[in-house]
C-alpha cells in the first residue's frame, strides 16, 4: 500500500437497502481502492473492496471505442427518433441523477421504469389501495418490542438489518436490546436467519395469503375454519398465539420481502401484510416494512414518484404521466415487443429479466450506463463508462425507510458520473427536439 | 352501411385509438374519418394511415386485422355497436355507458374499465383485470355486462358495482376481490382467492374451488334469482346445461373479514333437465 | 430579470404601503421594484386590472416525505387531472396532491409567488429541499417539527432551557428550515410510545416523560422569540377537531404570555361542544377567538378554512388521521420518525350536507369575516387538508360577495349554520384591499419577509395582475400577468417561461457547544450519523438567509456553558 491514505469517516454503503451511513473507509488514493470499510457487513465490504478504477473505454458505439462526446450524441439520435423508448434502470444511481433521467423520458415521450417493478413493485400497488402504516428504522430500534420477518431472508440479504436496525441493537424505550424483543419468523422454510427467531413458523409455498387473512381474521375477533392448517400448514393454535402476541406488544413491526411480493398473489400479499399491520393499530401500535434491495431504489420511488405522481412505470407519449403495471411496466413492455430503444442506467436487465424481453432487447438500439461491463452493456448500442455512486461520486439516496442521505466518496474516478452523462444527453435530445416533445393527442377521456 | 375499417400497416409500437368509438364517428365520412387524429407511441397520426375506411358512419363500425397492440377502442362509447373482425389491445370499451362492442377474437387486459353500461362480448380469451377498478381505486365496474366465452385473467370484477360479467372458461386467481355488488358467473374453474375482501355480490361457478378460510359454508340451495341470471347468461350466448341452471348450489358466505354479505355459490348437485 | 419593465394605468393594491386602489405606476427593474424605469422600458397596459404583491401562502403541505406519501397513495386521482407538457413545462398530474412541477405551475397561474411548506421533519429536510428544487416559480421554505422531539423533551424536562435555545437553533439552521412548528405537542410521542395514545388536554403527561403539553408549549413559545425568528413558532394544537376544543385553543394562546406566536388553521381549533346529548357535536366559538386575537397583538393565526369537494388530510398530527380514517375512503397512511415527528394520510371529501363539514365551513367563513385585524388572521386552507389551493378563487369570492355567499348557505347543512354566527357577519363583504392583507401583506408580515407582500421601492418584484371581474372566482382564478423576481412567468394568461424560485430560511446563531449535547443523542438513539444530518448548501442553488433578532437573552454564549 502507497503512503497516500485517506479515511472517509461516514461514508454510505449503497450495496441494498440498508444504506449504513456509518462507513469508515480507508483509501489507498495511489491505487484507487478501498482497503478498509469499517462497520461494513459481508457484503458491504465485498462492494467496497471489488470496487477498482478499471481500464476501459469512456464509451462504445457499436462495440467500439468511442469519446463520450461522440456516444452523447449517438444516444441523442436515438432517443429523439423513437416513438416508444424505454428508460430503466435507476435504483443504483444518484436522486441528481434519477431526476435527469425521468426529465427525459417526460421531454421525449417515452416511460421510464425502475427496478422496483420488479422488486417491491407489488408492495407499490398495494400501497395504493390499502395505504400503509410505517416507521423510520429508528423507531424499531428504540421502541420494537415485537419484531415479524415474513418471507425475507436478511441475514444474506440485509445482514445489518438485525444488528444495527432491529433485532439487536439496544434503544431509548428497548434498554436491553435483544432481551426486551421476541423475534418471529414467517418463511416457507428454514433459512440462515431462523436461528435468529425465537418463534420460527413455517408456512406451505404459496399461502402467504391465507395465513395472512386468517390473522386478520382472528384480530377481527372473526372465526377461522381450522381447516387452515391443511392449506398453510400452519395451526389455528399457533395463530392464535400469533394474534395474541401482536395485539398485545408495545410496538409491533412487520418486515417483508420478496418471500411476499414475487410469489403467486404478489401485490394482494403485500396487501394483505399493510391491511393486517392496520388491523392490529386498533389494538397497539404496528408498522410495516418493505426491506428494499438496491441502495438507491427508495430514491427512485420517490424522484418518480414526485415529478410525476406516480412511482413507477410512468409513461409519457401523450404529454402527461400515466402509470398502470403491467402495461407501462419494463418486462411487460419488453416481452410484447413494444419499446423501440431503452436507455439503461444502472442496472443489467439482460441479466436477470425473461428471455422474451432479453431477445427483445436484442433487436432494438440500447444505450446503456455503467461502470462495469456486463451482459446487458454488451449489447447495447451505445454504452457509457460512468463512475460509481458512494465510490466516486456523491449525490442523495434514500434508506428504505425514506431517510434522505448524502453520499462521501472515497475517490475520483476518470469517467463521468451518471448525471453529467444524463444532463448531457439531455441537453442533445432538447436541441434536436427543440424544447420538449408537444403531447401527441388529448388526455384520454376521463371515466363519465 | 356501415364503416369498415381494415388494418393495413401493422403499428410499430403501441397504437392509442380512442377516436374508434361510435360517438365520434357519428355522421363521418370514410375520408374524414382517416384524417382523424390516433396516437402512434409518442407521435399524432392519422387513422388512414394504418387503416383503410371505407363505407360511412351509421352507428356500426367494423373492425378487421390483428389489432392486439391497437388500445383504447370504445372508449366512452355511449350507443352503437362495434364489431372487431380479430383481436384486440387493452383498455377496450373503458368508461362505456351503452352500445355494445363484439370481438371476435382475443381481447388484452383491462376490458372494460370504469364501464357503467352497454355490453362487451369477447369470442376468444381476455387478459387480467377485465371489468376491474383503476388502481388505486375502491370502485370498478359501475353497470353493464361483460361476456368472455374463453378464459379471463386474475382481478376479473376488482371492486366491481354494479353489472354482469360472464366467463365461459376459466377465470385466474382473485375473481371478485373487493367486490361491492354485482355478479360474476364462471362456468369453468375460478382460480385461487376468489372474492377475497368481497362485501357484496354473488361469484357463482359450476366447479368445486378451495375458498379462502374467511368463507362459510351456509346451505345448499336452488335460488330463483341464480336461474334467471344463468339464463341471461344463456341468452348472451354461452351455453349452460338445463341440469345447471336448474341445479342446487354451495352457498358459502365471506369475506368474513368484511361486511360477510357476498356470497360464492359452487354448483353442488345438477337438477334435472326442462323446467321453465 | 435584468429588463426593466414599467406597468401602467393598473389600479394598485398594495396595503402595507398604504395604497388602496390608486392608478398609478409600478417600475421593475433587476428583480426589484425601482422608483423608476427609463422611457423605452417594456410596458404592460393594466388598464381594467388590478396590480397586486404576489400571493403567499403562509401554510400549506406541498413538499417532502409526507406529501410523497400522499401522493403516492393516490393514483387515481391524479388520472383524471393532468397537467400537459409544453415545450418549455414540465408534465404532471394533480387531484389534491400534485406532482412538483403541477404544483409549482399551478400556484403561479393562480397567482401565487412564495408558499410555505407547514410542516417538515428534520430528518427529512433533505427531501423537502430536493422537491422544492422540481417545484417552479415559488419562492419557499418549511417549518421545522420541533413539538414532539425527544432530545428537546430530555433537555426541558430536566430544566435546561438555555441549551433547548440553543438546540433549537443548531435544529433550524442545520435544516434550512424556516420557523420552529408544533404539531399536536406530546400527542405524536403518546401515539408512538403509549400503544396509539394521544393528548386530550395540555396538561396530560406525554408518556414517560416528565412533561405536559402545557410546559412544552410555553418552553418553545420562550425560546423561539428569545432568537428573534422572523415567524414565531406556529402551532397546531392539541385536540384539532375535537368538540369543546376551543378551550385548548385559548389556554395555548394564553401561554403566549405576550409573546409572539402563530397559531396554525385555528378554524379547525374553534368548536365548542353542544349541550346535554349532543355533546360530541361541536359547535361554533369562533367568536371567542376572533375576541381574544383582537386583544392581544402578540397572536396571529391562518384560517385553515374548508371548502366542500375533496381533499386530503396530511398532518404532522399522526392520531388525528388515525381517527379521521373512519370517515375518509377505505386508505390510510401513518410514518412515524425516529426522535422527533410522525405523520398520517387519509384521503378526504368535504361535504355540505354533513353537518360537521358544513359546520367547519361556516366557521371558517366566520373567522375572516368577524376579524377585526385581517393582518393577524390571514387566508389559508391548509392545503390540502381543508381543501386544495385551487378552491382559493371560491373562497375569496365567498369572502368579497355576500350574494354568493348567501346562495351558497343555502345548500349546506341547516342545522349546523344554526350552531354558526354565519348568519350574522353575512353583510360583511371583503374589499380588494383586505383581500390583498390576507393573500399578501399580513401573511409577509407574520412571516418577516420585509421585501415581500408590498411593491414599494426595494420589494422583490413578485406581482400580479388581474383582470376586474365581477366574478371574483374568475378574477382570482386566472391572472393576466404574473411575474416573479422580475421576469414575466405568466403572460395573457399563458406560462411563457420557467422560473427556479429561492430557498427562504433562517440561520440563528447558537453555542457549538450544543453539538456535545446533541451528538451523544445520535449515537445512542438515531440511526444517522450526526455527521450526516445537516443539510449542505448543494441543496440550495437558490437561498436567502432572513436574519433573526436576538434578544439580550439569547445573545450567544461565550464561556461558561457545559456539555
Amino acid at each position: 500500500m502507497g503512503e497516500n491514505v485517506k479515511v472517509v469517516r461516514d461514508a454510505t454503503c449503497t450495496f441494498c437497502g440498508c444504506v449504513c451511513d456509518d462507513m469508515h473507509l480507508t483509501v489507498d488514493l495511489d491505487h484507487k481502492r478501498i482497503t478498509k470499510a469499517e462497520n461494513a457487513c459481508i457484503l458491504g465490504k465485498a462492494w467496497f473492496r471489488e470496487h477498482a478504477i478499471e481500464e476501459r473505454p469512456l464509451a462504445l458505439i457499436g462495440g467500439r471505442p468511442a469519446t463520450t462526446e461522440a456516444a452523447v450524441e449517438a444516444a441523442a439520435q436515438i432517443l429523439a427518433r423513437a416513438r416508444f423508448p424505454l428508460i430503466y434502470g435507476l435504483s443504483d444511481t444518484t436522486c441528481e441523477a434519477q431526476r435527469v433521467a425521468v426529465a427525459i423520458a417526460d421531454m421525449i415521450g417515452g416511460t421510464v421504469d425502475t427496478t422496483t417493478s420488479v422488486c417491491h413493485g407489488p408492495s407499490g400497488i398495494a400501497f395504493e389501495g390499502v395505504g400503509e402504516s410505517t416507521a423510520s428504522l429508528g423507531e424499531i430500534k428504540n421502541r420494537a418490542d415485537l419484531v415479524v420477518f415474513w418471507g425475507g431472508n436478511p441475514a444474506e440479504a440485509h445482514p445489518r438489518l438485525f444488528s444495527r436496525y432491529s433485532v439487536t441493537p439496544k434503544g431509548m424505550f428497548i434498554p436491553n436490546g435483544r432481551k426486551d424483543r421476541t423475534v418471529v419468523l414467517v418463511d416457507v422454510r428454514r433459512t440462515p436467519s431462523t436461528p435468529a427467531a425465537d418463534i420460527f413458523i413455517q408456512v406451505k409455498p404459496r399461502s402467504d395469503f391465507e395465513v395472512l387473512w386468517a390473522l386478520r381474521a382472528l384480530v377481527r375477533g372473526r372465526r377461522v375454519d381450522p381447516s387452515i392448517e391443511r392449506r398453510t400448514g400452519v395451526s389455528l393454535t399457533v395463530l392464535e398465539d400469533l394474534v395474541a402476541r401482536m395485539k398485545s406488544c408495545r410496538f409491533g413491526v412487520f418486515l417483508f420481502g420478496m418471500g411476499l411480493t414475487m410469489n403467486r398473489g404478489r401485490h394482494f400479499n403485500s396487501g394483505a401484510l399493510l391491511a393486517l399491520t392496520t388491523d392490529l393499530n386498533e389494538f397497539t401500535h404496528w408498522v410495516a416494512k418493505p426491506v428494499r434491495g438496491h441502495g438507491n431504489v427508495t430514491g427512485a420511488d420517490n424522484v418518480v414518484s414526485w415529478q410525476t405522481g406516480f412511482p413507477f412505470g410512468v409513461n409519457f407519449s401523450r404529454g402527461y404521466p400515466r402509470f398502470n403495471p403491467g402495461e407501462f411496466t419494463s418486462v411487460d413492455l419488453l416481452t410484447r415487443g413494444e419499446a423501440d430503444a431503452a436507455l439503461i442506467i444502472a442496472s443489467d436487465p439482460a441479466d436477470n429479466f425473461p428471455k422474451a424481453a432479453i431477445e427483445h432487447l436484442r433487436r432494438i438500439p440500447v444505450i446503456t450506463l455503467d461502470p462495469k461491463a456486463t451482459p446487458t452493456t454488451q449489447l447495447a448500442q451505445v454504452a457509457f463508462t460512468t463512475a460509481t455512486y458512494g465510490i466516486n461520486v456523491s449525490g442523495t439516496v434514500y434508506r428504505m425507510d425514506d431517510v434522505p442521505i448524502t453520499l462521501r466518496p472515497a475517490f475520483e474516478s476518470p469517467y463521468p458520473s451518471d448525471e453529467q452523462v444524463l444532463t448531457a444527453i439531455r441537453d442533445r435530445v432538447r436541441a434536436l427536439l427543440g424544447g420538449n416533445r408537444l403531447p401527441a393527442g388529448a388526455p384520454v377521456a376521463a371515466a363519465s | 352501411m356501415s364503416l369498415t375499417l381494415t388494418l393495413r400497416t401493422a403499428p410499430t409500437v403501441p397504437l392509442e385509438a380512442d377516436v374508434l368509438s361510435p360517438d365520434r364517428l357519428s355522421g363521418v365520412s370514410a375520408l374524414e374519418a382517416a384524417k382523424l387524429t390516433v396516437v402512434h407511441g409518442n407521435q399524432r397520426a392519422d387513422l388512414g394511415e394504418f387503416f383503410q375506411v371505407v363505407g360511412a358512419a351509421d352507428g356500426e363500425l367494423h373492425l378487421t386485422g390483428d389489432l392486439a397492440q391497437v388500445k383504447q377502442i370504445g372508449t366512452g362509447m355511449a350507443q352503437g355497436r362495434i364489431v372487431v373482425h380479430g383481436s384486440v389491445g387493452m383498455h377496450l370499451g373503458a368508461g362505456m355507458t351503452g352500445g355494445e362492442i363484439v370481438v371476435e377474437g382475443d381481447a388484452g387486459d383491462w376490458v372494460g374499465p370504469d364501464m357503467s353500461g352497454g355490453r362487451i362480448v369477447v369470442k376468444g380469451n381476455a387478459g387480467h383485470m377485465l371489468g376491474s377498478a383503476r388502481r388505486g381505486s375502491p370502485i370498478g365496474m359501475r353497470g353493464g355486462e361483460i361476456v368472455v366465452f374463453g378464459n379471463a385473467g386474475n382481478e376479473a370484477g376488482n371492486g366491481m358495482r354494479r353489472g354482469l360479467i360472464a366467463i365461459g372458461g376459466d377465470a385466474g386467481d382473485f375473481a371478485g376481490v373487493n367486490m361491492l355488488a354485482g355478479t360474476i358467473v364462471v362456468l369453468g374453474r375460478l382460480g385461487w382467492r376468489a372474492g377475497a375482501g368481497m362485501r357484496r355480490g354473488s361469484i357463482i361457478s359450476m366447479h368445486p374451488a378451495e375458498l379462502l378460510p374467511t368463507f362459510t359454508y351456509a346451505c345448499d340451495y336452488a335460488p330463483e334469482f341464480l336461474r334467471v341470471c344463468l339464463r341471461r347468461v344463456r341468452g348472451l350466448g354461452l351455453t349452460i346445461a338445463d341440469s345447471h341452471v336448474n341445479g342446487r348450489y354451495q352457498r358459502w358466505c365471506g369475506d368474513g373479514i368484511e361486511l360477510n354479505r357476498g356470497e360464492v355459490l359452487i354448483l353442488a348437485s345438477p337438477g334435472t333437465a326442462s323446467r321453465s | 430579470m435584468g429588463s426593466p419593465l414599467r406597468i401602467v394605468n393598473g389600479r394598485v393594491y398594495d396595503p402595507a404601503n398604504g395604497v388602496n386602489g390608486a392608478v398609478q405606476d409600478v417600475c421593475v427593474r433587476d428583480g426589484k421594484i425601482v422608483a423608476d424605469v427609463p422611457p423605452d422600458a417594456k410596458r404592460i397596459d393594466a388598464a381594467g386590472m388590478v396590480v397586486m404583491p404576489g400571493g403567499i401562502d403562509i401554510h400549506c403541505h406541498i413538499a417532502g416525505p409526507k406529501v410523497n406519501l400522499a401522493r403516492k397513495v393516490q393514483p387515481e386521482t391524479h388520472r383524471d387531472d393532468v397537467q400537459l407538457r409544453t415545450r418549455l413545462t414540465r408534465s404532471g398530474t394533480g387531484g389534491t396532491v400534485p406532482s412538483t412541477f403541477a404544483t409549482g405551475y399551478r400556484y403561479a397561474a393562480l397567482g401565487y409567488t412564495t408558499a410555505m411548506e407547514a410542516a417538515v421533519t428534520p430528518l427529512g429536510a433533505r427531501h423537502t429541499l430536493e422537491e422544492f428544487q422540481d417545484t417552479p416559480v415559488l419562492d419557499k421554505g418549511f417549518f421545522v417539527l420541533v413539538g414532539n422531539n425527544l432530545l428537546l423533551y430530555r433537555l426541558l424536562q430536566e430544566g435546561r432551557r438555555e441549551e433547548l435555545r440553543h438546540a433549537l437553533a443548531w435544529w433550524l439552521k442545520v435544516t434550512k428550515g424556516y420557523a420552529p412548528k408544533l404539531v399536536n405537542p406530546g400527542g405524536d410521542e403518546m401515539w408512538k410510545g403509549g400503544r396509539n395514545a394521544n393528548i386530550t388536554s395540555l396538561d396530560d403527561k406525554i408518556g414517560s416523560f416528565d412533561l405536559t403539553p402545557r410546559r412544552v408549549i410555553a418552553a418553545f413559545i420562550e425560546a423561539g422569540n428569545e432568537l428573534g425568528l422572523p415567524h414565531p413558532v406556529h402551532i397546531h394544537c392539541n385536540n384539532l377537531g375535537h368538540s369543546g376544543n376551543v378551550e385548548t385553543t385559548l389556554e395555548t394562546m394564553r401561554l403566549a404570555e405576550g409573546r409572539r406566536a402563530h397559531i396554525a388553521h385555528i378554524q379547525f381549533h374553534s368548536y365548542g361542544a353542544a349541550a346535554g346529548k349532543s355533546q360530541s357535536n361541536p359547535t361554533s366559538r369562533a367568536r371567542d377567538i376572533i375576541e381574544y386575537i383582537n386583544t392581544h397583538p402578540n397572536i396571529s393565526a391562518d384560517v385553515g378554512a374548508v371548502m366542500f369537494g375533496p381533499a386530503t388530510i396530511m398532518t404532522g398530527d399522526a392520531p388525528l388521521a388515525y381517527m379521521l380514517r373512519r370517515f375518509g375512503s377505505n386508505k390510510w397512511v401513518n410514518a412515524d420518525t425516529e426522535n422527533e415527528s410522525g405523520c398520517g394520510i387519509v384521503p378526504f371529501k368535504y361535504q355540505d350536507r354533513v353537518y360537521t363539514n358544513a359546520l367547519q365551513w361556516a366557521i371558517g367563513l366566520e373567522l375572516l369575516l368577524l376579524s377585526e385585524d385581517p393582518w393577524r388572521m390571514v387566508f389559508s386552507t391548509d392545503h390540502p387538508n381543508g381543501g386544495s389551493f385551487m378552491s382559493y378563487p371560491r373562497l375569496i369570492r365567498l369572502l368579497m360577495d355576500r350574494r354568493y355567499r348567501k346562495e351558497q348557505m343555502a345548500h349546506v347543512n341547516q342545522k349546523a349554520l344554526d350552531q354558526s354566527a354565519l348568519r350574522d357577519c353575512q353583510e360583511r363583504e371583503y374589499s380588494l384591499s383586505e383581500i390583498a392583507i390576507i393573500t399578501r401583506a399580513g401573511p409577509a408580515r407574520l412571516l418577516g419577509l420585509t421585501d415581500k407582500g408590498h411593491l414599494g421601492v426595494g420589494a422583490d418584484a413578485d406581482l400580479t395582475i388581474y383582470e376586474e371581474d365581477e366574478d371574483k372566482e374568475k378574477m382570482f382564478s386566472a391572472p393576466r400577468y404574473v411575474i416573479k423576481d422580475g421576469e414575466l412567468i405568466i403572460e395573457d394568461h399563458e406560462l411563457r417561461a420557467d422560473h427556479q424560485g429561492r430557498l427562504l430560511h433562517v440561520a440563528p446563531d447558537y453555542d457549538p457547544q450544543i453539538e456535545q449535547v446533541i451528538e451523544p443523542f445520535f449515537e445512542d438513539f438515531y440511526t444517522i450519523r450526526f455527521a450526516n444530518y445537516p443539510v449542505d448548501d448543494r441543496y440550495v442553488p437558490k437561498g436567502q438567509i432572513i436574519p433573526t433578532t436576538p434578544s439580550a437573552a439569547a445573545a450567544p454564549a461565550t464561556a461558561g456553558t457545559r456539555p
